[in-house]
């Protein structure tokens, strides 16, 4: 057979065609190119609201803590001292606890050079107070004087921890006073990425809901200047989306990896697998506005019919412990004796029967986008239907099932399973504030629940954590054992933050009192 | 000129009714617009008073007569989300969209007829058989969960192929392409900056084989089965019996005749590439209109999911009109009907 009529033969023909298509098409892989010096490059799915640092209040933490400095940083868990200093280098309070004094450190400036100095932190604050979205953290404060250019005296009307609330994510920038007026004047001042920061970063380009490009500030007060001149951030919604991009070397640093993909990592020697302790914590309402989640005792068997092990290893994925009352483990005031419910259906069963209760059926709904509660919700629901509760569940978008919640309670859902997290890191503040003390509108708090007892020891530790942190404590650990007899919730578990690092990078440990940054400045290549 | 009129004044009706139900349904569903705005943890307060703001306190029909006005005026309003105008961020995110639909209508047009015609061609052997596999499985499987696939053994495991991206994040900062048209694979080409064509096009291939799969599909299969049809006609039989080429019936008479409905699916699928892009720029976080699109549905950002519906109209129907205008010429008859 000559070589022309072989390659004539149809069928030795399409394979040629298709080797020489696929050939060709990989011909196109050229190599990367060199990777730009001091580019560190990184996909996460922090996406950003808004560029405001002060009304700031989701997920652009992720890039802020960055940029803008807040007066003290605090320390991740177990490290000593508990708070960094930041703008201030040194702080004091008065024994009542009612007078803070911050002296402000020499040489800080914003970006555009001018000094930080007592007038602009005391704007900043008044600002922040004034409209802030976490403007309540200032609550206590009622003036602020500036007895020299690096001195800031704060005034409080109660006696209130200043060095927590001045640390916090949000609400706690000192802002460029000169930003501060331009968005005074025109609201979009901040969204094409503009900043007014003194953080060891500025934004240099923003493409919105695409990029983020930060570059070192060179005239940052720290004196160990950043390893990385330019942090490159993708923002990539999808989490194997972002592993496929740190796998194939796109990017240095995935900080999404679905918790699903961990096994995989722990077995590939280039990364490590980091388990840290988050704030996150779920949390079920039930809706005790309606018979007979009305009744304590209904609300009890339901939460003795959870198999909370199950629910915790579906859900976390082997990254989560079942949670004690709506306080997450390592975040003040979480207390290890609150008492947990545990399995026991059969007791579940002789508690719906003392009630009188026969064919209820619970109305479960979840935020859809929220990988984790679409894999324990049909959990929960089994759980219901082994002691004769039937269940129907409805994953829909967050903000469809707040809208809902907060709408029409009566007529809402009768179990809205949710996770939460403190603005800053006191949950006593927040979280048992927040989701579950007396409110004449709905909020956070949607088990619609009052107890007045309950509100009053709440009422009572906030005022006096700022002086006396133990008796607070005590306090905040009584309402929580209220919490837990009441059940007007379903406490699931606490969320680990799972940090898979590639072990060619140094990255600062993740700090669980800024839970969604990274801080950029501190990262490495390995030695 | 009445026929283009006609069409004209349809176009506009098909463009009201879409942004009428789409407004509608962006309202109606339980959700407050104001929360994807200053995000999940504002106060009462806040959210009450940027409802205001936004004018979401007004009825709806006094709304969508507000939104018709301003859209009339060039003014598609702001992202909930990203905070930019509308316009703007489908301007900046089309080019990389429509570069993207060129790339995978060229990949479907070229092999879906060519194979199409090969395995008609071959009818009943193994070529054919091979060919109608690969079109069916271009119809049949999801264009996610191809993506996902693509990714994980070209990118993932074999790395001939980037995972995502329009271009290497490198790129802007050694080889910045220069913007002329806003086309940045197109813009890089005139522009000479050939290490950005390169690299635009590495990037291409994955994510427009994915787009083309169901296009290419059902073109194979429909220029397989009317090839067929055709070459049963009586005129081919005559062709035949007057001794003409096998080649010259095949190319000549049989093609050609079968050739407007093949024009009427690649239109389609055309338009069906607009909607596509929405899970194939999320799989490959390629940065179009499709990303954007789900971003939007995903936070409820009704001024987003509003202009892209329009943007989705006006391509479907701009398609649809092309496609007439090309029936025409191939069949006159098609423009009188």
């Amino acid at each position: 057979m000559s070589f022309k009529s072989r390659f004539s033969s149809p069928k030795i023909r399409l394979i040629a065609i298709t080797t020489s298509a696929l050939l060709a098409i990989a011909s196109f892989a050229v190599p990367n190119a060199a990777q730009a010096a001091s580019v560190f490059k990184v996909a996460t799915s922090a996406a950003v609201t808004t560029w405001d640092p002060v009304q700031s209040f989701s997920t652009e933490a992720f890039y802020m803590t960055n940029i803008y400095e807040p007066l003290l940083w605090k320390n991740p868990d177990g490290v000593s001292p508990e708070y960094a200093p930041a703008l201030a280098t040194s702080w004091s309070s008065s024994t009542n606890g009612k007078t803070w004094t911050f002296k402000l450190r020499a040489g800080a400036t914003f970006h555009d050079g001018s000094a930080v100095t007592s007038a602009a932190v005391k704007a900043s604050l008044e600002s922040s107070k004034k409209i802030g979205g976490a403007g309540f953290i200032w609550d206590a404060l009622k003036t602020i004087d500036t007895p020299s250019d690096d001195t800031v005296v704060l005034n409080l009307s109660y006696a209130a921890p200043m060095d927590l609330i001045a640390s916090s994510t949000y609400g706690a920038y000192i802002v460029n006073p000169k930003s501060l007026d331009a968005v005074a004047k025109d609201s979009k001042y901040y969204e094409s990425g503009k900043d007014g920061g003194s953080g060891p970063y500025t934004i240099s380009s923003y493409k919105a809901g695409s990029s983020v490009v930060l570059s070192a500030y060179a005239k940052h007060w720290a004196t160990t200047k950043p390893a990385y001149s330019t942090i490159d951030i993708s923002i990539v919604a999808d989490g194997i989306t972002a592993q496929q991009m740190m796998t194939s070397g796109q990017v240095d640093w995935a900080t999404n990896i679905p918790l699903t993909s961990m096994t995989s990592f722990k077995r590939n020697n280039k990364y490590s697998v980091i388990k840290y302790k988050s704030p996150f914590n779920y949390v079920g309402y039930f809706n005790t506005l309606r018979a007979p989640l009305n009744n304590p005792k209904v609300r009890q068997a339901l939460s003795l019919a959870l198999n909370y092990r199950e629910i915790t290893a579906v859900g976390g994925q082997g990254y989560a412990t079942q949670a004690r009352s709506a306080v997450p483990a390592g975040i003040y005031p979480y207390d290890p004796a609150t008492p947990q419910y545990q399995m026991a259906r059969t007791k579940a069963k002789q508690l719906l029967a003392s009630a009188g209760v026969k064919d209820l059926t619970i109305k479960i709904t979840y935020a859809s986008e929220n990988s984790a509660e679409a894999r324990f919700v049909p959990l929960i629901k089994d759980a219901f239907e082994a002691i004769g509760v039937k269940a129907e569940v409805q994953g829909i978008l967050f903000n469809q099932q707040w809208a809902a919640a907060k709408k029409d309670p009566a007529n809402a859902q009768d179990l809205f399973i949710v996770k939460y997290w403190p603005t800053y890191s006191d949950a006593g503040v927040d979280n048992l504030w927040s989701l579950f003390h007396s409110s004449t509108k709905p909020f956070f708090n949607l088990s619609y629940w009052k107890n007045t007892a309950y509100d009053k020891l709440i009422d009572e530790a906030t005022e006096l954590s700022g002086s006396d942190k133990a008796a607070a404590q005590k306090l905040y650990s009584q309402a929580m054992v209220i919490l837990y007899n009441e059940a007007p919730g379903l406490y699931l578990y606490d969320e680990a933050q799972v940090s898979v690092v590639p072990k060619k990078f140094d990255i600062p440990k993740y700090n669980i009192n800024y839970p969604f940054s990274a801080f950029f400045a501190g990262v490495k290549l390995s030695s | 000129m009445k026929i283009l009129r006609n069409r004209l004044s349809s176009a506009l009706l098909v463009l009201f009714g879409a942004s009428f139900i789409t407004f509608t349904l962006a309202r109606v569903i339980p959700s407050d617009p104001s929360l994807a705005y200053i995000g999940p943890k504002a106060t009462a307060a806040e959210a009450a008073k940027l409802r205001i703001t936004l004018g979401l306190d007004q009825p709806i029909p006094v709304q969508y007569v507000k939104y018709l006005a301003q859209t009339f005026q060039g003014n598609w309003g702001y992202s909930l989300s990203t905070k930019q105008p509308i316009l703007q961020e489908i301007r900046d995110r089309l080019p990389a969209t429509l570069e993207l639909i060129f790339f995978a209508m060229s990949f479907a047009l070229i092999f879906g007829v060519a194979l199409g015609v090969y395995a008609a061609k071959y009818r009943g052997k193994f070529q054919d058989s091979l060919i109608r596999i690969l079109a069916i499985a271009g119809v049949s499987m999801p264009a996610f969960w191809l993506g996902l696939l693509l990714q994980m053994l070209f990118a993932g495991r074999l790395t001939w192929f980037p995972a995502t991206g329009q271009f290497d994040i490198e790129l802007k900062y050694d080889h910045p392409i220069t913007k002329v048209t806003g086309f940045p694979l197109f813009d890089s080409m005139i522009t000479g900056n050939y290490h950005a064509t390169f690299n635009g096009l590495h990037h291409m291939i994955l994510p427009a084989l994915t787009l083309s799969a169901y296009s290419f599909g059902l073109l194979s299969r429909m220029a397989r089965a009317n090839l067929l049809e055709v070459m049963s006609q009586d005129y081919v039989k005559v062709a035949r019996a007057y001794g003409l080429s096998e080649r010259l019936i095949f190319f000549k008479l049989a093609l050609r005749n079968a050739l407007p409905p093949i024009v009427t699916v690649t239109g389609l699928s055309a338009a069906y590439l607009i909607t596509g892009t929405f899970f194939v720029e999320q799989v490959y976080n390629w940065p179009g209109i499709g990303s954007f699109a789900v971003n939007a549905l995903l936070s409820i950002d009704y001024p987003a999911i509003m202009g892209i519906t329009l943007v989705a109209a006006i391509g479907y129907l701009l398609t649809n009109f092309i496609v007439d205008l090309i029936q025409s010429k191939i069949d006159p008859r098609v423009w009188m009907k």
